[in-house]
């Protein structure tokens, strides 16, 4: 049979997905390697050029480091509470609902309103974070160095700040996503067929903890996969707050420069697409790598029921 | 070695919100014996066991085991051993690790648990730990899955994986929610006997929870026959199918199902079934009753009463004839062996075999009965 039937099947999928998906990455990957921007007369092949610069510049490489430490702050954590909350929310017989929609919420508001309201409550003077702060001074609060330290001067700049500025910005990161996670975690937690807790019961599991993990962690095992997986790929595209918040650079000396305000930066504010699209293409190298070896870590561990 | 002993329920009253579950049940279990619960489902049987595992808190009466009040004491420290319908195997564990569970969380510490530094700490509890694993999977002959997982079993394997879970560490007895109900008919029936083995084997009470009338009675030394959260009748298999206490327990064990016609019990005391005569006196107050005949109590032949054959059922070893008699009512009879199986429509004349006609009231208790002299003569 020599039918050509099948292309008509698989075709229109197929160019789709190279057309939507993965034309754009290759005119990224392209236009990474030249020195390209939107109305330069000529436009030269510089091959690696971009990607050396990236790679040596200081403030790339302060990029580099507030991704990271951003993601090192916002993953463990918007986890760790999406757990916590989960297990919570789980156990309560009333209120569940409430409690759900509540910690819901900053997942389903704008994260650039909710950033300028943040930015509100932690402003150094007005905000309503570093007033509370003031109320215990004088108080045995002051015993604790900092807190004296805060009476003595001035409570932290909390945006401002270099030392601050980069945990102040993940601190919002994690309050909007911890919720995103719980509801993760709450199906994963309806999914535990209750006869393994009451088998772990009669095998002498007294303690919540050893009911945890000899039956919550390891089934809630796939739903881990995933909520780290997409938390990773979430704070990695960190991008709103960032530009909420500082209009513009980075934040104090860039240490909140992270890579999706520095693409932005680049190619749409300084027409630099060249590196903007080199910057893009280690990104996405990044989150594929990451993606990859998380996979292979966790997943060989997992038990898909 | 713990010592064999006796379950006691007594007075045992539960409900879900507003609607009652288990109405006040009294029952013991002897040291060693193999008591089933048997009943529709609904009837409370499972929600009794679990309350005698605590696994649920019963609202009134009281649970002991070998004579200590444990009505407070939590399911983890009763040291039963519980073998659930769905086998509730912990998927991510081996085979040998699920089996080693009830060992390591009564028999190490806390710290010995550990991943790693447990090991140190530990070497000769894990490798009695292992030893005892290994023991009983022999007995059950699994012996080469311990390595898997529960994910690569059939359901005859996990059913004994959760029995070599339940034995590794000698409970004072065995509960077991439906065990048997999630496997194919044939396994199942293999399974009963390896259940009757292990127990004569173990000499532990077991509490076995079924549905399955024939598993209660090839398996039981005495069951526990409820409906609607009560106890009807407790005797050994014997007595409950050749002596129940109400239409009740005599129509939901026995399958075909007891045959049940109109009745009178006469001024005399002589009973009569559709205008005929039964051979039997009782001495209950004369009116209408029901009798009950088990199928194999009839057969085929003149004397008692006829019919049409609506359909004959090939049961392989017997046939059973369901015959309408008129428009109302039906008996159901164990073909003779060697009667060629006639075709539906037929005319079936039906005979009384061996066996006693049951008698009952019109609310369903037993009423007694005797065989009238002149009839056996």
């Amino acid at each position: 049979m020599t039918g050509r039937a099948h292309l008509w099947f698989v075709g229109p999928a197929l160019v789709l997905m190279v057309l939507i998906l993965l034309m754009p990455i290759a005119v990224a990957a392209g236009l990474s390697l030249t020195d390209y921007g939107l109305g330069n007369r000529s436009t030269d092949w510089v091959g690696l050029a971009n990607y050396e610069q990236i790679f040596t510049r200081s403030a790339y490489e302060k990029m580099f480091g507030a991704t990271f430490r951003y993601v090192a702050i916002t993953v463990p954590l918007s986890v760790g509470l999406g757990l916590g909350a989960a297990l919570l929310v789980h156990s309560v017989a009333r209120f569940g609902d409430i409690y759900k929609t509540i910690y819901f919420l900053p997942v389903m508001a704008s994260l650039v309103a909710m950033a300028i309201v943040w930015e509100f409550t932690l402003h150094p003077t007005i905000g309503l974070v570093n007033r509370t702060l003031e109320q215990g001074c004088g108080t045995w609060l002051e015993t604790w160095g900092w807190y004296a330290n805060g009476c003595a001067r001035s409570f932290p700049l909390w945006f401002g700040d270099r030392q601050y500025a980069l945990g102040s910005v993940a601190f919002i990161g994690v309050w909007q996503a911890f919720g995103f996670n719980m509801v993760l975690y709450l199906a994963g937690l309806t999914g535990i067929p209750r006869e393994l807790y009451q088998a772990a019961e009669v095998d002498g599991a007294k303690s919540a903890w050893d009911r945890f993990r000899l039956v919550t962690w390891p089934m809630l095992g796939p739903t881990t996969v995933f909520v780290v997986t997409i938390s990773f790929i979430r704070s990695f595209q960190v991008f709103d707050t960032v530009e909420a918040i500082y209009e513009t650079g980075g934040g104090p000396s860039r240490s909140v420069y992270v890579m999706m305000y520095a693409i932005y930066e680049k190619a749409v504010r300084q027409n630099l697409i060249g590196i903007g699209a080199a910057i893009t293409i280690i990104f996405l190298a990044f989150v594929m790598v990451l993606t990859l070896l998380q996979r292979r870590l966790v997943e060989r561990r997992t038990h898909y029921v | 070695m713990a010592e064999a002993a006796g379950l006691t329920l007594s007075g045992i009253v539960k409900s879900y919100g507003t609607t009652p579950v288990l109405h006040g049940i009294d029952l013991d279990v002897a040291p060693g014996e193999f008591l089933t619960l048997v009943g529709p489902s609904g009837c409370g049987k499972s929600t009794l066991l679990r309350i005698l595992a605590g696994l649920e808190a019963p609202d009134g009466g009281a649970v002991s085991i070998a004579g200590r009040d444990v009505t407070q004491m939590r399911a983890a420290d009763r040291n039963l051993a519980m073998v659930f319908q769905s086998y509730a195997l912990y998927p991510h564990l081996t085979v040998a690790q699920n089996m080693a569970t009830p060992l390591r969380l009564r028999d190490l510490t806390r710290w010995q648990r550990l991943p790693l530094v447990g090991n140190l700490l530990s070497r000769q509890a894990r490798r009695r730990i292992g030893a005892r694993v290994r023991a009983v999977a022999e007995i059950l002959q699994i012996e080469p899955l311990l390595d898997r997982k529960p994910g690569q079993l059939s359901g005859g394997q996990r059913q004994r994986v959760a029995l070599g879970r339940a034995m590794v560490r000698d409970p004072v007895a065995f509960l077991m929610d439906e065990p048997l109900s999630n496997l194919d008919a044939a396994l199942r029936v293999h399974m009963r006997a390896e259940l009757a083995a292990l127990h004569r084997r173990l000499g532990r009470a077991f509490v076995y929870v079924t549905h399955d009338q024939a598993e209660a009675l090839t398996l039981s030394d005495r069951m526990a026959v409820m409906r609607g959260g009560r106890l009807l009748q407790l005797g050994t298999p014997a007595q409950v199918y050749g002596d129940p206490v109400s239409l009740e327990v005599a129509s939901f064990i026995g399958s075909p199902r007891i045959n049940t016609l109109p009745g009178e019990i006469r001024r005399d005391g002589a009973v009569t079934c559709m205008g005929l005569p039964l051979g039997l006196r009782s001495g209950a107050a004369p009116g209408p009753a029901t009798v009950a005949i088990r199928p194999e109590h009839l057969t085929t032949g003149e004397g008692f009463l006829s019919g049409t054959l609506n359909y004959a059922e090939n049961l392989g070893a017997d046939i059973y004839l369901h015959v309408h008699l008129g428009a109302e009512h039906e008996v159901v009879l164990r073909a003779p062996a060697g009667l060629a199986t006639p075709a539906p429509g037929a005319r079936i004349s039906v005979a009384r075999g061996g066996g006693l006609p049951l008698l009952f009231a019109a609310d369903g208790a037993r009423l007694p009965a005797t065989p009238a002299v002149e009839a056996v003569a």
